[in-house]
């Protein structure tokens, strides 16, 4: 059967090109390569939530009436119901956090110079992509913290000079938080997200294909002096197995979080009740959350919460465009150094003190 | 005597009015008082109210105490003169005074008892719902606490001045006081407000059945009435006392010290075996329900969702509690239904938590099999990757 089926598939698809390719494909072993595996873990985990995500469709309902108690109906009555649940959630979080990593350890072994800068913009646009996945999942199973959290996330840009009004309206697909919210960010995380993110997943790889990865400057300069100096390793098998061995730790640990520790429900959202104490949004939007806090009401006459959603928006921009603006100098790298450490730190911080509760 | 008590009244009115504006701070203090005032906001003056003193210049004569509450009524009574200003107001206030104590004894000349100022302020009055109100709902208790928790000026009337202290300590200041429940009663819902009067023996069962009423019909049908009638008890009283009123506990029922049963029944008496059935019941519906939400908590924590759990023990604590207020029948069948109700959701609830857990435990051995198998394929792939031909140097 093998010996029949592989002649078949060869008249009718390049596979051996792509085998013969993928052989002669090589990436850099040096000290710094464990930081390589970060994308790939990411892929991985985004894989598990397309095939968590598919299989939480055949029982999910987005109306306000029902999101809860299917919700609720996945958890006890569906055979492993709570198990997919729990790692859709768990592997949601996981990728953000490999996100970061990747976004980081690009930034800090300059990964982003020439000729790699459409790499790094795709990267940068799957990142916010991957942050839109979660706000707009969160507020799926509709129960109070995810209903109250979506409400306090979407009134900041409500603080957009002329077009704040449109873009709450255009996220809520109202005045406030209702069920048309919940089916619109319903369609945006199964439907627009994941269209756009694997259009940009593709071109991502695909890139990365074209050029390979990227040496770190002082691997870069050691291999200018001796050619002999850089090792690498065959991508067949040596690279894929290795991130095979971590996509399988990986998965043991999305197992065990999810059997220990399975994703809470809370209580369904009740429209009419207060907000309760504690309203918080992800983890990853923490940092954010807490900066907003230490601001005054206005600064120079100015709403400081426009400020703070300026400089992130200034931030992430700068971010998007840093390939096309940052120098090759040592002296322009360890400013991006700096600069990434200092946002890190801050993020870190920001997010500890709202982890531990602090308030301004 | 009438007379005399009337020139005394004057007299210590005056001297008690002269000091009403010093100890107020004198005019300064009230025209600022006054500028807060729900008469200022509906466009009153010290004339309205006031006369200018004897000694002339800007003084105003102090309002004898005997002619405050009819000073007032001027106002309140008219019905006509009060739409304009509320539409729903009423207007009943002094004629319901003129028949409380307080209201008797200041007819009779007595000024040592409260008038309309002492409850509601003279120059800062605001309206009873306001929360700064000295008549708002969380305010009553303290406000008649001035003069009733104040065993000097108590004595003389030969009244308990421990009153206030012992409602503090009840359930309904608890429900008042600490969790904001404005339904909660203070002194004037069991008193009344301006025909202020302890109710009578025969009276407090429909004072207390102005909430309680369930408690109050059973009650009522139950043989325990016409006994209560004959020997002249006051019905709801003889259990739960009237001020310091506690949250009433199983264990009230029995025949041990501490029952309030125990005060009346002893083994000579009859309804023992009755007595007997009820608090075992209760016991056993309890421990139910106890049993049943510790297997439940210890099946959240093991992260399993049992809100069927929930809602059935939610089900048997709602039939507990109907079953406490069915102890009011004085009867063992509607009790004991109730109860066996209770203890069958407790055991629906129970079901759920040990399946949750039995179910917790088959995620567990899943998981320590899935791990075991993953951790060998582990071993595998990294001995095959040892095993793979060394990265070479370009």
């Amino acid at each position: 059967m093998r010996g029949r089926l592989r002649p078949w598939l060869e008249e009718r698809l390049p596979l051996a090109d792509v085998i013969e390719t993928l052989r002669h494909k090589t990436v850099p072993h040096h000290r710094y390569s464990v930081w390589y595996y970060f994308g790939g873990m990411t892929l991985f985990l985004f894989g598990i939530q397309v095939g968590t995500g598919a299989l939480l469709l055949l029982y999910y309902r987005p109306s306000a009436a029902e999101a809860y108690e299917s919700v609720q109906f996945i958890m006890t009555r569906v055979p492993f119901g709570w198990l997919i649940r729990s790692i859709h959630a768990w592997s949601a979080n996981l990728m953000v956090a490999c996100a970061f990593a990747h976004l980081f350890s690009v930034l800090f072994l300059h990964a982003y110079r020439r000729p790699r800068e459409l790499t790094w913009v795709s990267g940068m646009i799957l990142l916010l992509l991957t942050l839109a996945f979660g706000f707009t999942g969160y507020l799926l199973p509709w129960n109070e913290v995810s209903f109250f959290a979506t409400r306090v996330g979407t009134d900041i840009a409500a603080t957009v000079p002329a077009a704040g009004d449109f873009i709450v309206r255009f996220m809520r697909g109202g005045k406030d938080v209702t069920g048309a919210t919940l089916t619109r960010l319903f369609g945006f995380h199964v439907a627009i997200l994941p269209a756009v993110a694997t259009i940009l997943i593709g071109l991502h790889l695909l890139l990365i294909q074209r050029h390979g990865m990227s040496l770190p400057p002082s691997v870069e300069q050691r291999a200018a002096k001796d050619p002999g100096a850089i090792r690498t390793m065959p991508f067949l098998p040596h690279f894929l197995l290795r991130d095979l061995f971590a996509w399988t730790a990986v998965l043991a640990l999305l197992a065990a979080l999810s059997t220990f520790y399975p994703w809470e429900l809370g209580t369904k959202a009740n429209l009419f009740a207060p907000a309760p104490a504690g309203i918080r949004p992800e983890w990853y939007f923490l940092w954010g959350f807490q900066t907003l806090k230490y601001l005054p009401p206005t600064v120079a006459g100015i709403n400081g919460e426009f400020l703070a959603v300026a400089a992130m928006g200034v931030g992430a921009a700068a971010a998007l465009v840093l390939p096309f603006v940052a120098g090759h100098t040592p002296r322009s790298r360890r400013i991006i150094v700096w600069l990434g450490l200092f946002a890190l730190s801050f993020m870190a911080a920001m997010t500890w003190l709202a982890l531990t509760g602090s308030a301004p | 005597m009438k007379p005399f008590l009337t020139a005394t009244g004057i007299v210590i009115t005056f001297l008690f009015g002269s000091r009403h504006v010093k100890a107020q701070g004198g005019i300064e203090a009230a025209t600022g008082a006054f500028k807060d005032d729900v008469h200022a906001a509906a466009g009153l003056t010290c004339n309205s109210c006031h006369s200018r003193s004897a000694q002339g210049g800007e003084r105003y004569a102090a309002i004898p105490r005997t002619a405050i509450a009819p000073l007032c009524a001027r106002c309140h009574s008219d019905a006509a003169y009060m739409r304009g200003f509320d539409p729903r107001v009423r207007v009943d206030q002094f004629a319901q005074y003129v028949t409380s104590t307080h209201g008797k004894r200041m007819t009779a000349g007595e000024v040592r008892v409260a008038t309309c100022s002492d409850c509601h302020a003279a120059h800062g009055i605001k309206r009873a719902g306001d929360p700064r109100s000295p008549v708002a709902p969380v305010n009553v208790a303290t406000t008649c606490g001035r003069c009733h928790g104040d065993a000097t000026r108590m004595t003389p009337f030969g009244r308990d001045a421990a009153i206030p202290r012992d409602w503090s300590a009840s359930v309904h200041a608890v429900a008042l006081l600490k969790r904001g429940d404005t339904s909660a009663p203070t002194c004037n819902s069991c008193h009344g407000s301006h025909g202020a009067m302890p109710p009578g023996v025969e009276n407090v069962a429909n004072v207390c059945a102005q909430c309680h009423l369930r408690e109050a019909e059973l009650f009522r049908a139950s043989p325990k009435k016409q006994i209560f009638d004959a020997i002249g008890q006051a019905e709801c009283l003889a259990c739960h006392s009237n001020h310091r009123i506690e949250s009433p506990a199983d264990t009230w029922i029995g025949l041990k010290e501490g029952a309030v049963c125990a005060q009346c029944h002893d083994e000579t008496v009859g309804g023992v075996q009755t007595i007997r059935d009820v608090r075992q019941q209760l016991d056993r519906l309890s421990a139910a329900v106890a049993a049943a939400d510790a297997v439940l908590t210890r099946a959240e924590r093991a992260g399993m969702l049992v809100d069927e759990g929930r809602q059935a023990l939610r089900d048997a604590r709602d039939q507990r509690l109907q079953s406490r207020v069915l102890v009011h029948a004085f009867a063992i069948k509607p009790f004991a239904e109730m109860a066996t109700q209770g203890v069958t959701a407790a055991r629906r609830a129970q079901d759920t938590g040990d399946a949750a857990m039995r179910d917790a435990q088959v995620r567990r051995r899943g998981l320590a099999v899935a791990t075991l198998l993953v951790l060998a394929f582990l071993v595998t792939l990294g001995l095959k990757i040892r095993r793979l031909p060394d990265v070479h140097r370009e």
